[in-house]
């Protein structure tokens, strides 16, 4: 021990003072969140608004449609967590996996748990048993995959699809039958992320092919498209989205906020991601498709089976993070649009009759930054672990 | 016969054989530099032709321009009775009945050992996953590496890498292989695997185009030997012709540098 700290905290009397005035630093943050947390904090605000904060005021009527889809969208989680593993995968004890459940969604659990606790309410504790179960359930699925032969043969891209359609389809169902202006909370931000993730993967991908097609004018509307879109303020495209959008669209239809904004998001990642995309095919040998020319596989067939997965796979660090800022900018959307996303309603409740003139707006503001840092966090984090399962730099 | 004789490579060693590629009057151009002038050149049923020559002289885009990874500017390459055209089917057609192994293996790194030698059986010819499969394990017996089968290339040493791809290119059963210097970019002690699996492709009747600096190995193999310099066909004889006898000073220059 002595040794240790001699050697890395000690080692001249710069090192000294250096480790003192630093650990100093460190104890007063830790010490200063914790009274924050613990003691000064009024979380009473957070408290009384959860369900605000979280589904704004979603139709009571409608709750067990909007529970569906969430279970419908954790069901895919758990279907696409599973989608990748090999029959064959060593066994391991139920320590090791639960241990290994713990690092990867501890943080989630804990804050799913802080929520019910807050809420307070038997409901919120079922609802959040159903969504555990869900994704339970959709790893099962893609477990028995691997073991029935016919399912097997499915390709896992294409798996992963298929079971994306029911969360989106349902989402749209909700969507249609509840009155938009009750959409709010922490449900807007989680579904425009996730529907633009979605939505914007395949557009990204289509527009780096495009950007490297032979074909001249399918470059040329690529690269346009590309450089206009990139080149715009992502705030300006929101504003524009909330007047402009009905050039495009005829008048009988008057596109909702959330499509709006889906919409934005979707264009706006999209050109993004194709340059991303693009980096990721331009790293791949040239010898890769003239081995492919040689075996006699189509073009199609190369890019597909050849130069995109590993293309792909390159670029996982930089697509994760593209979909993280995406998660997080939808907060802009709140401001552009005049939608009760969670920032919106963060900064709303502040204003309450009973909290106002209060200050508590750290307390509101931190607990919207934690639902983003979660959420960014674990997707970080999975995005590792996927990049390590697929062997990313150990080529 | 003219004093240039020597030079026609479109004469095949077995007469009574048919030619499976023809190259006629082929031109090359990259930019300012010529790259192929006029080649003249057939490749008979069965046969193992070697093409040497200090390297920029063409040879790689000789074999390259026969399965269109380079595109030809003039004269008419025809393999197996196909006649290489810029129609896509053709080019298809054409690259299914060759198989083209290269200098850096180029095995696809994504993909299992076993992968890499079914992708063509199954992607191309359509067969059945199990089908397929039985193919590219026959195939890695035949070139004595099966055990690798569920690995990576990346986890394979040079030598292996390139038995895989002899494999790869065998699984669709071409008529004609191709071989773009399969030893250049290989550790000594790994050379000779690869060679004596080439050695028993032949042996096994498969016809050949080798470029290499293996003069050993062209020695041993080949039924003619081809000596290019500066985008030209220069000489074209028996290992022995060629070797022990050479008529053309920049072969003799060649073989001086090299022996």
């Amino acid at each position: 021990m002595r040794p240790w700290l001699k050697q890395n905290l000690f080692r001249s009397y710069l090192d000294g003072v250096l480790t003192v005035v630093s650990a100093a630093i460190a104890i007063w943050i830790v010490v200063q969140i914790f009274t924050f947390v613990f003691i000064t904090g009024r979380w009473e605000i957070v408290q009384v608004n959860i369900k605000l904060l979280l589904i704004g005021r979603f139709p009571e009527e409608h709750i067990g449609l909007l529970l569906a889809s969430v279970m419908a969208i954790a069901f895919w989680i758990g279907v696409t967590g599973g989608a990748f593993v090999k029959p064959g995968a060593p066994k391991r004890s139920v320590l090791e996996i639960a241990r290994e459940l713990f690092q990867r969604f501890g943080l989630i659990a804990l804050l799913g748990i802080a929520i019910v606790y807050l809420a307070g309410t038997g409901e919120a504790l079922v609802a959040g048993l159903q969504i555990v179960v869900a994704i339970v359930a959709g790893r099962l699925l893609s477990a028995l995959r691997t073991r029935v032969k016919l399912l097997s043969a499915i390709p896992s891209l294409l798996w992963i699809f298929v079971w994306g359609l029911a969360p989106t389809s349902l989402i749209w169902y909700t969507l249609s039958v509840s009155t938009l202006e009750t959409w709010g909370g922490f449900l807007i931000n989680f579904y425009i992320a996730v529907l633009s993730i979605v939505l914007c993967f395949p557009l990204g991908v289509l527009l780096a092919l495009g950007r490297r097609s032979s074909l001249p004018v399918i470059r040329l509307l690529a690269t346009t498209y590309i450089e206009i879109v990139r080149g715009a303020p992502l705030f300006v495209l929101l504003l524009l989205a909330g007047v402009a959008l009905e050039f495009f669209i005829p008048p009988e239809i008057t596109p909702d906020v959330i499509f709006r904004s889906v919409t934005v998001f979707t264009l706006f990642t999209a050109a993004y991601l194709a340059e991303i995309i693009r980096g990721g095919l331009q790293s791949i040998p040239k010898g890769q498709t003239e081995a492919g020319k040689a075996i006699g596989l189509s073009t199609v067939r190369i890019i597909g089976l050849i130069t995109l997965p590993q293309a792909l796979r390159n670029v996982i660090p930089a697509q994760i993070g593209q979909f993280i800022s995406l998660f997080k900018d939808t907060t802009l959307a709140g401001a552009a649009l005049s939608m009760f996303e969670i920032l919106s309603i963060g900064k709303a409740i502040t204003k309450q009759d009973d909290f106002l003139g209060q200050g508590l707006i750290y307390e509101s503001l931190a607990f919207v930054g934690l639902m983003f840092w979660v959420g960014s966090f674990v997707m970080s984090r999975e995005s590792q672990r996927l990049e390590k399962k697929l062997g990313v730099g150990i080529r | 016969m003219s004093e240039k004789a020597f030079s026609d490579a479109t004469k095949i060693s077995d007469t009574t054989k048919e030619a499976i590629v023809t190259m006629d009057g082929v031109y090359k151009r990259f930019k300012d530099f010529e790259a192929l002038k006029n080649i003249n050149f057939k490749v008979g049923k069965q046969e193992v032709v070697v093409v040497i020559g200090p390297s920029g002289s063409g040879k790689s885009t000789l074999i390259r321009c026969i399965n269109r990874l380079e595109q030809h500017d003039a004269g008419t390459i025809v393999v197996d009775g196909t006649v290489l055209s810029n129609d896509l089917r053709n080019i298809q057609e054409i690259r299914k009945e060759t198989g083209m192994v290269f200098q850096s293996f180029n095995l696809f790194p994504h993909l299992t050992v076993l992968d890499n030698v079914a992708i063509g059986p199954r992607r191309v010819r359509n067969l059945a996953k199990s089908e397929a499969e039985e193919i590219a394990l026959k195939l890695l017996e035949r070139v004595k590496i099966p055990e690798q089968a569920g690995k990576f290339p990346a986890q394979l040493s040079g030598g292996q890498q390139q038995r895989v791809a002899i494999a790869r290119a065998l699984a669709m059963k071409p008529k004609v292989m191709l071989f773009d210097e399969p030893t250049s970019a290989l550790d000594p002690e790994m050379i000779n695997e690869v060679l004596d699996a080439i050695k028993e492709l032949a042996n096994e009747g498969m016809t050949m185009v080798v470029v290499t600096h293996e003069m050993g190995f062209a020695r041993e193999v080949a039924d003619r030997v081809v000596f290019m310099a500066d985008g030209e066909i220069v000489e074209v004889g028996t290992p022995e012709e060629l070797f022990d006898s050479p008529r053309e000073e920049r072969t003799k220059k060649f073989l001086s540098q090299i022996l």
